[in-house]
């Protein structure tokens, strides 16, 4: 049967890949490619000229967005400030400095930069919808700002810029070729960043911005990085589009329905594609010189994009290029056998040249916990809880439902900020450091429901976290090189290795805590803190990942655990940590807690005495 | 000394109908985490409704307030059935491209049928105004305060004492909470988003009177809305009250002692402040989400 | 027979990756305070959601005074009469203690005059939805807030009012309210049944107890005799508690 199966899908395969999206796509490419590079040596019609330079335009804006927005999920309604920044640079240094506008690209790409980057940092703080209105607040704010300073950018009377030096026989072709190279450098620049670790980092921000920092993203640099890389070539597009159009006024630079088009050919071509925003920038000025042309432009503009922006977002939110891509892996994986459902194997993970016996204990404390408070509305959630975990053990922390062992690893690990008390790891206080601080300190963790990027695959999830943060971290190859090749070795430790290109989304939950365990040990942390590793899955897995831990603990890393699991405790752990009403009530091996007073009054309840008993009435 | 207490009465009566314009908008992203874009779109579509029955039919633009309120207000119903529903479970930058969408539509159908230039509905009594010892305040000014205060009462009301309206604040709060109870959070958010494009249907009027308008005109009234729900606290109708009066008194003196043109930077400028400064505004009901894991 | 207001036989319920009941047998007598106690993860909550119409049971059935409810859509168990308080965050913060009570009878608000005398009924049970009535609900303590819950939930006079983990977060202080509170459910004539971390609490002011462990019942007895059980300890210490007998020996 599968035998059959397999047949039907191996012969026809050859001739249908032909026919596939990928090739098909490609073929349109070098056809597109070769009419855009050559159009202007063949053809004197200056009406398609312009419409291929528009386009270049917005696809340098498309193509740019898609980095903050595409990847990093930042959506931008502003882009069209950097234009009119670049625009304005050229030509206040040309027409106040002199020289040829194009000598003042590189300062139209700086200004814009400089600008994503301020704003950015400012904006970036708060999320999705507060993002958004602090760049539309930006563009109108540019706007006026242009109108009023009539001093250095003449007000509504605009700047002129020096009519064109060369040859009339070269017609356009310095804009256009000049974009067009910009575009070619956007487009290499983007499609860089996705094969870096830099990428994955976006994306991860994007699909779980909190979980991102937990893991050594530092998102606010790398969200501003992102927006700053969106306006660069956009800025030197401004100045090109200013000269080409040689006269610039505040509200033809600023325009807030460029801003528009910008993004809708983002969503139409597809987020997150290399290509995607091209093809969508293309097609928008198509539809933008249709509206011109046949209806009149103005209002007719105005409803068709307006319209074409409320209705993508009801209907193809996800874009032609994803759409159809998405179509065809569903023809084509009907009856392969998936991956996904494949059981895992039973035998423990190879332990590696770890010895027998355990890790030498230095006794000596790697994480210390004083006096830390946290309250939510009036309950104090962690009240005063101090406790040590040695380097070198698997210390095990236990508590009743509410006693507050997530909420300290919470407080521990930076999601969350305390009311008071500090943390140390390693001797150094860690309680006001953001999340990726710590992780570059050597702190890592899991989390009790997984959370992996669900639209990276297993590699690329593994592959993302980040040791440190520096150059060569970020310009790392994410899908290539030293780092993904640990990854590789890491997923091989943990046994997910053949499921490498899976959509980490599409994993069971057994499989994503396998995989957020790989992409923990990425961080080569020195203590890992694992929320119920043991919850929700079968005994065999949880042996196995207990094997995991021990071998791990042999080669000297500390663990702390969060466990309800107490077999499990009792067998792996040494010393356990009793928590309850937030504080820590006990500590001392398994068998002592066992039998401890306390600990037992901790989990069946305090002594608590009704006046009379229930049933006497 | 006249000046700055001319310029402070002046403040607060267009504070007064910032008010009430921005209720809404506050309204409906409290209870449905929408932050409707198209908020000044509606607002001036309102205002042209005036305007044609007051050209048309004579009809006192400041007393059309009892047409084009519930004419709004079903519109507004339709506008959420037909584009808002759908997408109530996408992320939040959803609603803001999808109602951004919306208000480039509704400003070219307004140009279309009213064309672009300035329109103002000029009753009578526009040109008077009242002398209280020394202080000059123009009728038309005094009239739509006033009549922004009953409508916000009405709403305050309405919201305080009926059963929907505690069906309202309750799902604005506690959205699990209030279906066990029994409410449709569906239908709630329907009402809710009415309303609030009700509540701008009453402002239409009145701002067609006080400030000359075109189909353009919608930017910058949703800049000075969503820098007064921002300064207050975006879902906070006390906040809304507070960051409209601020904003007013904040753009009447920028007229007075700067310039009339740097007036239209205050709500742009009071965005990027409250941002970098105070994120969840004045009176901020929004509390900083702590991440639990 | 009359006196088992709630029934549950051999109810296998899941979320998808595996079952969380594994054969659930349970009946719950009129009139009686029932706590089901047992470690985590051992499907108690579950157990509520199954009842209250949350999540449809794979197999087994649910039967309520008689009547199959099993499957049935969660506003018609309310119609029916069990009225459940959740775990946490029932109470609207900014609405006043009077609203948060009336806001119960949501479903009832066209007839005015039921609900007002329903909250008459309320206020007497209950002193502190009369004393603090126009306070917003939001400054009052934990123990107080969950009492007005407690008051909410019988506003549809209910006759079994299912209580998930009404201990959760509160002090020594306000278990004394809330068992106070409980208490006087009791004696109004409803069934109570209660989902309980802090076995002690839950078990001294309750007629009946259950154990339930890994999805399954391992013991319903009167609650004395559950909680002087001597191998309760090693329950929730991994070990596992010898099948006791299933049902009460004597009704309290």
């Amino acid at each position: 049967m599968r035998l059959a199966a397999a047949a039907r899908g191996a012969i026809p395969a050859e001739l249908g890949e032909l026919a596939s999206p990928q090739w098909i796509g490609r073929a349109l490419l070098v056809i597109g490619g070769a009419i855009v590079l050559t159009y202007p040596l063949i053809s004197d019609d200056l009406f398609y000229q312009n419409l291929i330079i528009l386009s270049l335009l917005f696809a340098i804006g498309a193509v740019g967005l898609n980095v903050i927005m595409g990847w990093g999920g930042y959506i931008s309604l502003g882009q069209s400030s950097f234009i009119g920044l670049g625009a304005y640079t050229v030509g206040i240094l040309a027409t106040r400095l002199g020289g040829s506008p194009f000598v003042w690209l590189p300062a139209a790409g700086l200004v814009a930069a400089m600008f994503a980057l301020v704003l950015g940092a400012v904006a970036t703080r708060l999320r999705g919808h507060s993002f958004v209105i602090a760049t539309i607040a930006a563009l109108f704010l540019l706007q006026i700002v242009a109108t009023n300073w009539r001093g250095f950018t003449h007000g509504t009377t605009g700047i002129t810029l020096p009519i064109p030096q060369w040859d009339v026989a070269y017609q356009n072709w310095p804009f256009y070729y000049s974009l067009l190279g910009l575009l070619v450098l956007a487009l290499l620049v983007s499609w860089r960043i996705r094969k870096t670790k830099f990428g994955t980092g976006l994306v991860a921000i994007r699909e779980d911005e909190d979980k991102a920092a937990t893991v050594g993203i530092d998102t606010p640099v790398y969200k501003s990085l992102g927006f700053a890389l969106s306006a660069v070539f956009l800025g030197m597009a401004g100045g090109v589009y200013g000269y080409y159009l040689t006269f610039l006024d505040p509200n033809g630079m600023f325009d807030i329905v460029l801003s528009v088009q910008i993004v809708l050919a983002v969503i139409l071509g597809g987020r997150g594609t290399i290509w995607g925003p091209v093809l969508g920038a293309f097609l928008i000025e198509g539809i933008n010189e249709l509206a011109n042309q046949q209806l009149g432009g103005g209002n007719s503009r105005l409803l068709i994009f307006g319209g074409l922006l409320a209705l993508s977002i009801l209907l193809l939110p996800k874009g032609i290029i994803p759409s159809i891509e998405d179509l065809w892996k569903r023809r084509r994986t009907e009856g392969a056998a998936a991956l996904v459902g494949a059981r895992l194997n039973g035998a423990p993970a190879h332990a590696g040249d770890g010895g027998a016996s355990p890790a030498p204990r230095t006794g000596s404390p790697l994480l210390e916990v004083r006096g830390l408070q946290k309250r939510f509305g009036g309950v104090h959630a962690v009240d005063g809880l101090s406790f040590a975990v040695e380097e070198g053990s698997i210390t095990a922390l236990i508590g009743p439902n509410g006693s507050g062992k997530t909420t300290a690893f919470n407080l521990i690990g930076g999601t969350m900020s305390a009311d008071g008390g500090e943390v140390w790891l390693d001797g150094r206080r860690i309680d006001r450091l953001p999340p990726w601080r710590r992780a570059y300190l050597g702190l890592g963790r899991t989390f009790q429901i997984t959370r992996l990027f669900g639209q990276m695959t297993v590699l690329e999830n593994v592959v993302s976290p980040l040791r440190s943060f520096s150059v060569a971290q970020l310009n790392a190859g994410a899908m290539s090189g030293p780092e993904a090749n640990r990854a590789e070795e890491l997923l091989e430790f943990v046994g997910m290795r053949e499921f490498r290109d899976q959509r980490a989304a599409e994993l069971s939950f057994g499989q994503q805590k396998l995989v957020e365990f790989a992409q923990v040990l990425m961080l080569d942390p020195k203590l890992i803190m694992l929320d119920e590793p043991g919850g929700g899955i079968n005994p065999t897995l949880v042996a196995r990942i207990a094997e995991m831990i021990r071998d791990l603990n042999r080669r000297g890393t500390t663990f702390l655990i969060v466990e309800h699991n107490l077999p499990l405790v009792l067998t792996l752990c040494d010393p356990v940590l009793v928590l309850a009403s937030g504080r820590c009530i006990s500590s001392g091996t398994p068998g002592k807690i066992q039998k401890d007073p306390l600990v037992l009054d901790a989990y069946l309840g305090e002594d608590f005495k009704l006046e009379e008993p229930v049933g006497a009435h | 000394m006249t000046e700055l207490i001319q310029t402070i009465a002046f403040g607060l009566l267009v504070g007064g109908v910032y008010a009430l314009l921005a209720s809404g908008l506050t309204l409906i992203f409290g209870v449905m985490n929408v932050i409707n874009i198209a908020h000044g779109a509606f607002l001036i579509l309102a205002a042209f409704l005036t305007f044609t029955l007051w050209s048309a039919l004579g009809i006192d633009p400041l007393a059309a307030i009892v047409i084009t309120t519930p004419a709004m207000l079903a519109f507004g119903w339709l506008v959420y059935v037909l584009t808002v529903r759908p997408i109530r479970r996408a992320p939040p930058s959803s609603s803001v491209l999808l109602t951004f969408g919306l208000a480039l539509v509704l400003e070219a159908m307004m140009g279309l049928i009213w064309g672009n230039q300035s329109h103002a509905a000029r009753p009578s009594y526009f040109t008077e105004s009242f002398h209280i010892s020394g202080i000059v305040l123009p009728k038309g000014q005094v009239y739509a305060c006033a009549l922004a205060a009953v409508v916000l009462a009405c709403l305050w009301l309405f919201l305080a004492r009926s059963w929907t309206g505690r069906a309202i604040r309750a799902a604005a709060v506690n959205p699990s909470g209030a279906e066990l109870v029994g409410i449709d959070i569906v239908r709630v958010s329907a009402l809710t988003f009415a309303i609030g494009v009700g509540t701008v249907g009453a402002g239409g009027a009145l701002v067609s009177v006080l400030y000359p308008f075109l189909p353009g005109s919608h930017y910058i009234w949703i800049a000075r809305l969503l820098g007064i729900i921002v300064l207050g606290g975006m879902g906070s109708l006390r906040g809304a009250l507070i960051g409209a009066l601020l904003l007013g008194l904040a753009e009447t003196f920028t007229q007075t002692y700067v310039s009339a043109q740097w007036a239209t930077a205050v709500p742009y400028a009071v965005i990027f402040i409250v941002l970098l400064v105070r994120p969840h505004g004045i009176v901020g009901m929004r509390l900083r989400e702590d991440v639990a894991a | 027979m009359a006196s088992r207001t709630l029934s549950l036989d051999s109810v296998i319920a899941g979320y998808g990756y595996g079952d969380v009941l594994k054969g659930v047998d349970l009946e719950v007598e009129r009139g009686s305070v029932t706590c089901i106690v047992g470690p985590n993860g051992a499907g108690k909550s579950t157990v509520l959601r199954a009842i209250s119409g949350l999540l449809r049971p794979r197999q087994g059935t649910i039967r309520f005074e008689g009547a199959d409810v099993c499957g049935v859509a969660p506003a018609e168990i309310l119609a029916r009469g069990i009225a459940q308080v959740p775990q946490s965050n029932g109470i609207f913060p900014n609405l006043s203690v009077r609203e948060n009570v009336l806001i119960g009878a949501y479903i009832l608000r066209r007839d005015r005059n039921l609900v007002q005398r329903r909250f008459g009924t309320v206020a007497e049970l209950f002193p502190i939805v009369g004393e603090r009535g126009g306070e917003k609900a939001g400054n009052l303590s934990g123990g107080q807030r969950r009492t007005v819950e407690f008051a909410r939930s019988l506003m549809l006079d209910p006759s079994l009012v299912m209580l998930d983990e009404p201990s959760v977060g509160l002090d020594p202080k306000a278990l004394r309210v809330i068992a106070q509170a409980i208490e006087q459910m009791s004696s109004a004539g409803k069934t109570l049944l209660i989902i309980e971390q802090n076995v002690r609490f839950g078990l001294r002011m309750s007629t009946h107890g259950v154990v339930m462990e890994s999805g399954r019942v391992l013991m319903h007895d009167r609650a004395d005799t559950v909680l002087n059980n001597p191998e309760m300890a090693d329950l929730f210490f991994g070990g596992t508690v010898t099948a006791a007998p299933r049902r009460a020996t004597t009704p309290a």
